[in-house]
This record gives structure tokens, sequence and C-alpha cells, in this order.
């Protein structure tokens, strides 16, 4: 039966019926169809149990890759509503236009509809497949059909263009690594001619139904209408409440379109008029929020479940949709499993979402690198998802440059003060400066990716960082001589070269931090290993706070000279004075490292319970490997797991009270008030870390008073008020 | 939860196609990722020695599947699953089945062991914990319902006669485990 053209099918047909059969395969020029009846007869009368046919590129390993079908844990066709194609669903009823021939009932199912497509909506955002979600919907997958229905079709156009828009821009800006389910939309119809029309079509039917409600206003408070106006649909005493719900709904879709094309805009030119529309939407949201009460109200149509969880307002299911007829255009394996979110939480997320992208819309578009740094951090303590992520980093990074603007060998130049060499193509062109634009912008976009991918790629660039700081110290010392402290007679090439030094020093062991904390909010530390992260913590953040001190002096020697040839203040003062705050907040952080870190080693010396004994390794093998990317980069240099144990051996509790980490730490918190007194996250911080500092220093005391070899005291570590830093709660049983 | 004593529980390394069906019902009922026939084939031909089935009498109550290979030149065991049925947890078995064949790995030559675990699963923390396994890496969204894992690792001492010597005499012991 070789080189059968459409006849390869074999005996299959048999089993199915013609009239649904895919057409068969045609052999090609290297190929030929054979049947493999006998051989698999054969081999079955012959192989034992456990046996399996294998050849060169068919192994064990590649046999992994097979699915079972029907299995419904693998199938992911076998979990289907019966219907082969979305054709066979639509001859079958299952998305009629109109949704009914009943007006009130057709405007109550396009409100479950567009309820049911917002929670898709979140649920996509959460980490699904639009096959699974948003295009489970049929009215979107055949958007054509829709065109009679002029509220459906323009809600369908403008859902299908906004999410065409946000698979662009993540699959563009490429912050979604791990998240790439979010792009993933082969075959589905997302582009549609004139959608850029969506919106005046959305327009236009706002304008209807505000027109409707007016006149329905208006009969109800017995004036007499200006129009003739044909209601939404036949029911006098609902057409009021099912209006608001309507305009509602499109208005949020209306402002979300603005909201992503305002942002979209060159070099931040959108971003004000994106935080207008952001509120409109918020007030939106509570609209529809509050239209709750009425649609649950209204009996008819079949209710879901569990009302609580619904995913439409109402309660009821919606029609139009099927997320089994896509299964063949999912991603080849095991179906996820794709629970869609309640409307209720639809809204919820919607919320952060869009306080998220307000954050974003607030950034100053004229930024400083270390501000930049500084915003992006906060950013990230709102646990922002993929859409909001993907906004701001779009924003910092456009045309391989800062904000759009400023080339980033600009940018280091305004790091180094020395703003002069702006126009200085020796220094554009010079290799460490291109290495360093290009080490800068992975950093910025590293930092908008989530935070266990974060973490991953930090640990990695600590190499490339830490190679470019030896470059230029080997660099520096070649040409100058070891005179990295000394200021006086340096000429401009020996300016630059001290400055980018400690620049990138100061930048590598900031990553290196930002790597050490990130681990207490992915939660990979256990609490005997506490001791070591806050001991290696301490130990990156006094090389970080030198770097930020040399910096500071070096502006200070800038200033009084400039000040000396009564040159104008190129320095800004306020800028100094954030960078000396910044570098006390540093001090706060090392001395509660140390008090932590002391604590934790006396609490393992002295007492039994923090001692941990496991047959396979021992502490060093941990230390090891928690630290071996910041070992790998040297950063620092000359640190081990036998220094730790040099550092930590010895340490006693009544040692580490005597040493008054936790009261320094709250000494620096109190001086630290005034200079961060504008901006209300910092305060927050402080407070935070006053919290921390005090709560310590009690319990320190009260084990100190115990003995902390008493058998009775029960000491955890809980991070109730910061994220990095742990409190000791003592308990005695 | 039925009384019984650690001894009353027989460990039992693979022995062949008849130990088959007892991993993969246990392992089918227990865990949400699917595998198929030939997913155990691979293990437990390739490495029969890194299986191991609990018994309590006739009733197979426990299994651990692992393997063994080269990653980027470094010998690496990898714990593949882990079950023990409900009734019989808290009892240490887990840590048994664990425990043996952590300690083939090891003298097997491998330089670490890997595996993942769900975020929310705090009694296999607790037990590769106790261990000396460490969190390295955590997995966004790495399971099929969504859930983030921990990519656990443990190190070998590289070359300590002492830390050797002490965890071949703990591995060797019938000493009681921790209630997980």
């Amino acid at each position: 039966m070789a080189n059968h053209q459409g006849g390869g099918g074999g005996g299959a047909g048999g089993l199915i019926g013609h009239a649904s059969l895919p057409p068969p395969i045609p052999a090609g020029d290297q190929t030929v169809w054979a049947d493999a009846g006998p051989l698999i007869v054969a081999s079955c009368s012959e192989l034992q149990d456990g046996e399996l046919i294998h050849a060169e590129n068919f192994s064990l390993f590649a046999a992994m890759s097979a699915l079972e079908i029907m299995d419904p844990k693998m199938d992911s066709g076998i979990e289907n509503s019966g219907y082969h194609s979305i054709e066979e669903a639509i001859e079958n009823n299952i998305a009629p236009v109109p949704l009914s021939l009943d007006s009130t009932l057709d405007v109550q199912c396009i409100l479950d509809v567009i309820d049911h497509l917002f929670s898709c909506e979140a649920t996509w955002h959460k980490g699904h497949s639009l096959a699974q979600t948003v295009f489970s919907c049929i009215y979107l997958l055949r958007i054509e059909r829709t065109s009679p229905h002029s509220l459906l079709h323009s809600y369908c156009r403008i859902m299908r263009a906004i999410c065409n828009a946000l698979v662009s821009v993540v699959s563009d800006a490429r912050t979604n690594e791990e998240e790439d389910l979010f792009a993933m939309a082969y075959a589905l119809p997302l582009k549609g001619e004139g959608d850029e029309k969506c919106l005046s079509i959305l327009n236009s039917v706002e304008e209807t139904i505000s027109r409707q409600l007016r006149a329905c206003r208006a009969q109800s408070s017995r004036k007499k209408s200006l129009e003739d106006i044909e209601p939404l649909q036949r029911n006098p005493d609902l057409e009021e409440g099912y209006c608001r719900a309507l305009l509602c709904r499109l208005r949020f879709r209306k402002h979300y379109f603005h909201v992503f094309m305002c942002m979209r805009k060159p070099h931040g030119k959108g971003l004000e008029l994106a935080r207008k529309h952001v509120a409109l939407c918020l007030s939106e949201l509570s609209y529809m929020s509050k239209s709750l009460e009425f649609l649950r109200s209204l009996p008819y149509g079949s209710f879901q479940d569990d009302i609580e969880s619904s995913t439409t307002a109402s309660g009821c299911k919606p029609i139009g949709f099927d997320a089994s007829l896509n299964s063949t255009l999912s991603a080849p394996g095991p179906p996820r499993a794709t629970h869609i979110l309640s409307w209720k939480k639809a809204v919820g997320y919607f919320q952060k979402l869009l306080h998220d992208l307000d954050f974003v819309c607030s950034f100053n578009m004229e930024p400083v690198l270390e501000d930049v740094l500084h915003y992006v951090v906060q950013f990230q303590k709102l646990q922002p998802d993929l859409v909001a992520r993907t906004h701001l980093q779009i924003l910092l990074v456009q045309d391989g440059k800062l904000c759009g603007k400023d080339s980033f060998h600009d940018v280091i130049s305004r790091a180094l003060a020395l703003p002069e060499l702006t126009a200085d193509k020796e220094f554009q062109k010079n290799e460490f400066i291109v290495q360093l634009g290009q080490l800068i912008v992975s950093l910025l976009k590293i930092l908008c990716t989530n935070i266990a991918w974060q973490r991953r790629k930090l640990g990695k660039i600590l190499q490339d960082w830490g190679v470019l700081s030896l470059q230029l110290e080997m660099a520096f010392k070649r040409e100058f001589g070891d005179r990295l402290n000394v200021m006086v007679d340096e000429n401009m090439c020996m300016k630059v070269s001290r400055r980018l030094l400690i620049w990138t020093d100061e930048h590598t062991y900031w990553i290196a931090s930002r790597f050490l904390t990130l681990g207490f909010e992915l939660e990979l530390y256990s609490p005997n290993e506490y001791c070591m992260v806050y001991w290696y913590m301490y130990v990156v953040l006094m090389r970080l706070m030198e770097k930020m001190q040399m910096r500071i002096a070096i502006n200070s020697e800038t200033c009084k000279r400039k000040r000396e040839k009564k040159k104008d203040h190129a320095k800004d003062p306020a800028r100094d004075g954030s960078l000396s705050s910044s570098s006390l907040l540093i001090h706060c952080y090392i001395c509660l490292c140390e008090g932590l870190a002391m604590m934790l080693a006396a609490l393992h010396n002295e007492s039994k319970a923090f001692q941990m004994r496991s047959p396979f390794n021992g502490e060093e093998e941990r230390f090891s490997q928690h630290f071996d990317l910041l070992q790998k980069a040297h950063v620092p240099d000359h640190v081990s797991y036998y220094l730790f144990k040099e550092s930590t051996v010895h340490a006693r509790i009544s040692g580490v009270v005597k040493h008054n980490y936790f009261r320094e730490a709250q000494r620096i918190t109190s001086s630290l008030k005034g200079s961060f007194a504008g901006d209300p996250n910092r305060m927050l911080e402080l407070q935070q870390l006053e919290q921390v500092a005090e709560h310590n220093r009690i319990a320190l005391n009260v084990i100190n008073q115990v003995g902390a070899d008493d058998p009775s005291l029960r000491v955890s570590f809980e991070f109730t008020h910061h994220p990095h830093f742990a409190m000791a709660v003592v308990k005695r049983s | 939860m039925t009384e019984l004593s650690p001894s009353e529980i027989e460990y039992v390394r693979y022995g062949g196609e008849h130990h088959l069906p007892l991993i993969m019902g246990l392992v089918d009922r227990e865990l949400s990722e699917p595998y198929s026939i030939f997913t155990y084939r691979y293990f437990v031909y390739l490495w029969p020695n890194l299986t191991f089935l609990a018994f309590h009498g006739e009733k197979c109550v426990g299994t651990v599947v692992c393997k063994m290979g080269h990653h980027r030149n470094i010998s690496r065991g990898y714990i593949g699953m882990l079950v023990v049925i409900e009734p019989y947890r808290g009892r240490g078995i887990a840590t048994e089945l664990v425990t043996r064949s952590i300690r083939v790995m090891m003298e097997s030559g491998c330089q670490e062991v890997t595996l993942e675990a769900e975020v929310t699963n705090k009694g296999a923390l607790a037990l590769y914990g106790r261990l000396g396994f460490i969190r390295a890496k955590r997995l966004f969204r790495y399971y099929l319902n969504g859930v983030d894992a921990f990519r656990l690792k443990l190190l070998f001492p590289k070359c300590n006669p002492m830390l050797l010597a002490t965890s071949n005499k703990n591995g060797g012991d019938d000493q009681p485990v921790n209630r997980l």
C-alpha cells in the first residue's frame, strides 16, 4: 500500500465514519506510507512486559514525552464539549446572534458575555493561555458573525484590539521569560482589519445607550423626552438598571484601551493623560461592582454552581464560550488546569493592575539613574504582574536609551558627576563605557522581571559586573598606580577612571545586596541559614557603604573646588544630601544585619535548639551553595566559610547585648526622619526598621536574662514588620 | 492512625517488573503531575538501584523513584517521585526511603542531589531541609496547576573524611527518624 495518495488512512475510516475524517496526509518526495500493522501484531505477541521497541531516535528518554491518549491528565482533547470544530458548535446554536430574540434576555446575555470575558481576561493575565481564556469565546473566534449586533460586535472588536496590543507589547519587551504563555497566540484571530477604528464604533454604541438612559429617566420623571428613542429592552422597570450596567462596562473598556494607547506614546508623553484614564477606569469599576446587586436580583437563565465564585455579576452561566474547541491550538503537551477567576476576583485584579499602572505613570521622566533604580525597587514591592512590569520596562528602556531620551553614555557621565563629558566622543567610544552601558540596560530589564527569575539573573550578571570592576581596577593601577584615594593633581583621565571604578564597584555590591534580600522575599532561606545570610549581607553592605562614601567624598571635593574657583554650583546639593541619607540607611541595614547575625550565632553556640545536624552534609556545604554565585564573582573577594565561622564562633548573647547593634539602628532611623519626611515609602520603611530593632533589642535582653540554654525558652524568627529583617519572638513553655 | 513500630516497615530495592504496577499505582493516586508508563520505565530500567519501596506486610505503602547523571560536568542525583500513602505518613517512612536512595547516590560518586517541590508542600520541604537540602531557586508557576516550585539541592562534602564518616554512621544505623 506504499505511495498511496489520499489512501493512507488504512482501516481507520471504518471506525469513525467518513463524514468526520480529516483529509489524509499525502506522501512526500522523501517519504512513503507503509503498513505498520504486521510489525505491531508480531511485536505484541513477542514482546514481554516491560520491553520496548527502540531505535536511534526513540529511546527510553524520548519515550517519556509520550502522552497517553484519553488520560485526562495528559490528553487535553479528552475533556471536551463534544464539538469537533467551532463551526459544529455554531451549527448547534452555542453562540447565537442575537443572543436571544427576547430583547431583555438578549441584553442580559450580553452582560454575561462581557462579564465572563472580563474574568477570562484577568485569568489570562494571571498566567494562562489566551486560547483557554479570552479566546474560548466563540463570538471572538468568529467576529464577523457578530456584525448585525452592534453592541456585541463593538465590544468584541475592542477586546480583540486590546489583546493584540498587549500581546505585542509583552512579546517585544521580552519581560516574560517564564511567563511565555501570555504571548502565545498561535492561530488565534488577534488582528482584524479596521480594528484601529474599534474605539469610534464603541463610542457610537455608548452614545446610543446614553440616550436610552436619558430617555428612560425622562419617562420615569414624567418629563417629555426630546427624542423618540427605542428602548434597550422591553421591560421599562429594568431599563435604567440595564443601561447603567452596560454603560459602566463599555466606559471601563474604553478608558482601559486609552490607558495603554497613552502609555505607549514615546518619551512618556502620554503618562499624565494615562493617569486620568486610570482614574476613570477605577471609577467605572466601582459602578460595575454596584451593578452586581441589580443583576443578581433578576430571575432568568441558569446559575453557575457556586454563585460566590461565579464568573459573571449576575451569577448566570454565559453563552457562547467553549474552552475545549481550542485544545488543538494549545501548547503541545498536558493540559494546564485553567480555572477562570471569579468576577469579583477579576474586579480585584483590575483594581490592582490599575493602581500599579498608575505608579508607572507617575514616573519622573527626567531621571537620575540612582532614582530609577530606587523607583523600580519600590515598584516591585507592589508585587506587580506581567502587564504592569512590561509597561515600566518599555518606559525605562526605549530605542536603547534611558526613557527614550538619554543615551547610556550620557547617563553614565551624569552618574559620575562629570556632565562635561556628555558630548565627548572619546568618552562615548571608550570600551569600558560601552560595556557598562550594556550592563546597565540589561540590569534595568532584569529589575522589571518577576522576582524569582530576577534573582537568578542578578546572580548571573554579578560575574559580568565583577569582571568589569576588575578590569577597571587593573587599568587604573596600570595607568596611575595605587592612588585610588588620592584626589589632588588628578587630570581628567584619572578623574574619570577613578569615578568609573568606584561607581561600578558600588553598583556591583548593590546588585549583590538585592540578590541576597530577594532570597527572603522568595522564602529561599530556612531559619538555620539566617545567620550566614545576615553575615554575608553585612559583608556586602559594608563594601556598598564604603563605595557610596567614596562617591560622597568625591562629590564634596568637587563642590569645594568649584566654590574656590567661584564657579556655579554644578552640583545639586539636594542630590548630595540624598546620597548621604541613602548611605546612612545602608548603615542602618548593616547594624541590623550584624545584630541578627551575631544573635543567631550566639543562639547556635549556646542553645541546642538552634543546632542542625544533617546526615549528609554540614553547614559549609549549605554556605557554599547559597553564596556560590557571589563567590565565583569575587563579590566581595576573600570571603569564605572559614571567615564566617571565625567571625561567629565566639558569639555569646551577653556580648551581643553589649554591642548594642539594635540601639544603633534605632538611633539612625530617628536621625533619618528629617531627610525622608517627604517620602511616604521611605518613612514607612523607617518605621518598620524601628519596630524590628526595638523588638530584637528587647528579645535579646530577655534571652540574656533567662539564659540561651534554658530549656523552657523558645525563640523563633518572623518577618512581621520588614520583609528582609527578621524579628525574634521569644516564648517560654 | 495505626500504631506501628519502625521495624514493621520493610524497605526493598526495586526488584523487577512486578514492582512497577505498585509504584505506578501509588504515584498516580497521590501526585498531580501526569506520568506515562514510559516515564516509570525510564527511571527503573536505567537506575533500578535508586528506586525503593516500603512495605507494611504485603502492602506497599511508599516509594521513591530516582535517577542520576551528569549535568554540566557534575555528577548529580535527581529525586523524581516520593510518595507515602496517607495513613502511614508522619512516621519517617519517606525520610528513610529518601535517605536510602541518597546513600546509594553518594556511594556512586554523585556530587549533589536535586529535586523540585511545590512551595506549598511544607512536609516535603521540612523533610529535605532536615537532610541538608537548601532551596536553591524558586521556579515561577512551575507546575501545571500554577503553583511555584523550589529547586532543592544537597551538596555532598568534597573530601572531608570526618563528615563522610559521620554521615555513614548516621545513615547506617536504624535510628528513629523525626516525624514529618
